[in-house]
């Protein structure tokens, strides 16, 4: 057994873990957040990525005792309040969500895409950012269009924080 | 899937991941992690230890002495990318580094875990091949440096002895005219062809080119007698159809479900001349115009 001491959306969790327990068994069973999807389990789908100190990783690659004094993000945690998140609210707007088993790991990609990437992001810069994130329903396009309109919605919102 | 049952040994520090690689025998180390874990799930191996490396803040530098790189092995995929001086005196690194998996990967693979995997099919071994880059190797006995091509012996073998860590790999700067071709089916997936060409160019006269082929049985290739042929000469009297004929002969290509042996060295061959004639050709019209 390994004791690991972590932030999971923001709240501390100490736990005593088994050595061979993976990250994602540690988000879905221990800690019961069940939005972090297992998809292929051998690292191509990306339906189980979260953020480790704010970079996105692939949960199913990652053990548990690895993440130990990090901060991790799940799908749970981009909600604010209650009220959906701009991500959220953008992959609905577009249509970007057919069965939504692949979108937990779309809306963390976006999320991580929206707050790191500081100019527009083109179609091609997209498809290259997302290539680690499987989704067979939407042929992607929707997906495409709900990020880049989620780009310009967080673009706007700073613009409306920046004055006051 | 759930990996086998083993002991998780965690270093916080180079001395007692040595001491620890040192005093026990079935103990494998836990780089970044993005192969040995789907591997340790699909039960290709099962050791009774891993001894992750991942707080070992000691091995996560980039530096660059007297014309050369030194990168610690457990530095990301991803930072080997946006690395300025990566960048700057080691382009082919940064770009090779970026057509490795995709973002979520990169952000965890460690240069130092993939040359150990030593996977013929991956992206870094001809790079480091053709920038005749080392390695470093300690162990509580001391230190011996390895160049890369001597490092890794066939598919997932490497010549590292007991009780040793591979802890930095050393990059002859470089600022040759290079290309890196990938063929792959799906981005980011293995390469079903591999290579690597580099130039030093001045005055319509290749003063030194280098050739590197990945996806081969047992280890990717460093072709130094086509090398030979095309070191001083003149760019226009490269002869790319005999070039190609050469290196055909020299493949032995991995061959999988993905594609045969003979449809890679089909593919390896075309992308070659396509590469040669890329590589050479733009520098002719440069002097053109």
């Amino acid at each position: 057994m390994v004791k690991i001491n972590l932030k999971v959306n923001g709240k501390s969790y100490t736990h005593e873990v088994a050595d061979n327990l993976l990250l994602i068994d540690y988000i879905r069973d221990v800690i019961g957040l069940k939005g972090t999807h297992r998809g292929c389990d051998t690292g191509h789908c990306g339906a189980c990525t979260v953020l480790m100190n704010g970079e996105p990783v692939k949960s199913c690659q990652i053990l548990a005792a690895q993440a130990d004094g990090s901060e991790i993000t799940t799908v749970e945690g981009l909600e604010q309040d209650g009220k959906l998140s701009l991500e959220q609210q953008a992959f609905i707007d577009n249509h970007a969500v057919q069965c939504g088993f692949c979108t937990p790991g779309f809306l963390m990609m976006t999320h991580y895409l929206i707050t790191n990437i500081n100019h527009e992001m083109s179609d091609e810069e997209i498809k290259d950012y997302i290539h680690g994130n499987y989704c067979t329903c939407t042929g992607y396009k929707p997906i495409i269009n709900a990020i880049k309109d989620a780009q310009k919605r967080y673009f706007e919102l700073k613009k409306k924080d920046i004055p006051k | 899937m759930y990996p086998p049952q083993f002991k998780y040994l965690r270093a916080s520090n180079l001395k007692e991941a040595l001491e620890i690689m040192n005093s026990h025998d079935d103990v494998t180390v836990l780089a970044g992690g993005q192969s040995l874990l789907p591997l340790l799930k699909l039960r290709m191996i099962a050791p009774s230890e891993l001894l992750d490396l991942n707080f070992v803040n000691e091995l996560k530098y980039i530096k660059y002495e007297e014309e050369v790189l030194k990168i610690g092995a457990m530095v990301t995929h991803k930072n080997i990318y946006e690395n300025k001086l990566i960048k700057e005196f080691v382009p082919v690194l940064s770009e090779t580094a970026h057509n490795i998996g995709d973002l979520q990967i990169r952000n965890r693979g460690t240069i130092g875990g993939s040359i150990m995997e030593a996977d013929p099919h991956a992206d870094y071994l001809p790079t480091l091949m053709a920038l005749d880059a080392k390695v470093k190797l300690k162990s509580l006995n001391g230190e011996r440096v390895v160049p890369v091509e001597d490092f890794v012996i066939g598919p997932f073998q490497t010549s590292i002895e007991k009780g040793e860590l591979l802890t930095e790999v050393i990059v002859p700067k470089n600022n040759y005219k290079f290309l890196i071709e990938k063929y792959a089916r799906r981005k980011g997936d293995f390469a079903l062809a591999l290579l690597v060409l580099m130039a030093d160019l001045s005055d319509n006269i290749i003063n030194d080119f280098r050739i590197a082929v990945g996806s081969q049985d047992p280890k990717p290739i460093r072709l130094r007698e086509i090398e030979e042929i095309v070191k001083g000469k003149k760019v226009e009297d490269i002869d790319v159809d005999n070039l190609a004929l050469k290196l055909k002969e020299r493949l032995n290509p991995l061959q999988d479900i993905h594609g045969s042996s003979e449809y890679r060295k089909y593919l390896t061959t075309a992308l070659f001349k396509k590469m040669v004639i890329k590589l050479f050709e733009k520098e002719i019209k440069k002097e053109e115009s």
